[in-house]
């Protein structure tokens, strides 16, 4: 196999695998949100802003993906 | 390309030298990065420093701003006085990563003023040695804090966690082989700090980096409507990134020293 199609294979993976990861983690943590939520309504502001800010850490895995991406 | 797309090369991660001050390269990050900062010294200087008892529109908006980073800085730290310590470099650091974050946004048009080919701004974040410096920066200041509080001894002692093992094997041969997993989770700590300098940095890099390539991407593709789209998911991704680097580092500087006896409500 050429260097050129190995790493063509290697973008389309590495992308896919973690984007998989990444989307199923944060639907996860926004299901338990959306719970917590409908148990104790009055501080779902504070829920809402919280659960934004670990939706940010859990995306980053996939961020890290995104920077190999371009450096293939 | 016809008359509904725009054409444009995507801007490498390496940022391009603008012009050079004495063999030292300026890129245009650095150019952008230095002018924000000169700006919210001049702003502070001469707008802030006039503030007075019975505020004005602006004063107001101003002073719900700081009430806001308050806020979340006290609720990370749970105690007032740790709060008090550390507002003046949480303040700065998300005013500052937060109006790079969102000045290609907010000014338009700020990045196609070209100079001999190379536009000379550029976001300040979407710069991976901008982040880097930063992430460092933030992490040397709370092993500094560590230091001034456990002293060096102490400190070194959180990651080689000899004297447990000592106690531990004093207590039961059980407690001291727990005591021997206490010392390589502690060497594992070491790792945890260069992972904690990687996560940041390339966490804010890489959301600002993919913001302006995507950009760039979606006006080949359509200009009209449909980049509005993606500047408003933009300007969410910006905030967000923000309070995320500002809030960890407060999260990992509370963890840093001693812990204070106050008890929070709420």
């Amino acid at each position: 196999m050429e260097l050129e199609s190995a790493r063509l294979f290697a973008k389309a993976i590495v992308m896919t695998i973690a984007m998989a990861g990444s989307a199923v983690a944060e639907g996860y943590l926004i299901g338990k949100a959306f719970e917590a939520m409908g148990r104790n309504p009055e501080i779902a502001d504070s829920l809402f802003t919280k659960m934004i800010i670990g939706v940010a850490m859990a995306e980053s895995t996939a961020i890290y993906a995104f920077v190999a991406f371009f450096l293939l | 390309m016809n008359f509904l797309q725009i054409e444009r090369g995507i801007s490498g991660i390496q940022p391009d030298v603008v012009f050079r001050i004495m063999g030292f390269p300026i890129s245009n990050t650095t150019l952008l990065l230095s002018f924000i900062a000169l700006v919210i010294f001049l702003f502070s200087y001469f707008k802030i420093r006039k503030f007075v008892w019975n505020p004005s529109k602006t004063q107001a908006i101003f002073e719900m701003i700081y009430e806001g980073i308050f806020g979340l800085v006290n609720q990370i730290t749970g105690s007032r006085k740790l709060t008090e310590t550390i507002l003046p470099l949480i303040g700065t650091l998300m005013v500052f990563i937060g109006l790079s974050n969102l000045i290609g946004l907010i000014v338009p048009g700020l990045t196609s003023i070209t100079y001999d080919g190379l536009s000379i701004f550029r976001t300040p974040t979407s710069d991976f040695n901008t982040t880097l410096g930063l992430a460092v920066a933030c992490i040397a200041i709370t092993h500094v804090a560590s230091i001034k509080d456990w002293g060096l001894l102490g400190h070194l002692g959180k990651f080689f966690q000899v004297k447990e093992i000592y106690l531990g094997f004093k207590q039961s041969p059980g407690a001291g082989a727990m005591a021997i997993v206490g010392f390589l989770i502690g060497l594992l700590d070491v790792i945890g700090e260069f992972a904690k300098i990687i996560a940041l940095s390339l966490r804010l890099f890489g959301n600002m980096y993919a913001g302006e390539v995507l950009m760039v991407i979606i006006f080949g593709g359509l200009a009209y409507a449909l980049p509005a789209l993606w500047m408003v998911m933009s300007l969410l991704s910006a905030v967000v990134q923000t309070v995320v680097f500002s809030s960890l580092i407060t999260a990992y500087y509370a963890l840093s020293v001693k812990p204070s006896g106050e008890v929070v409500s709420g």
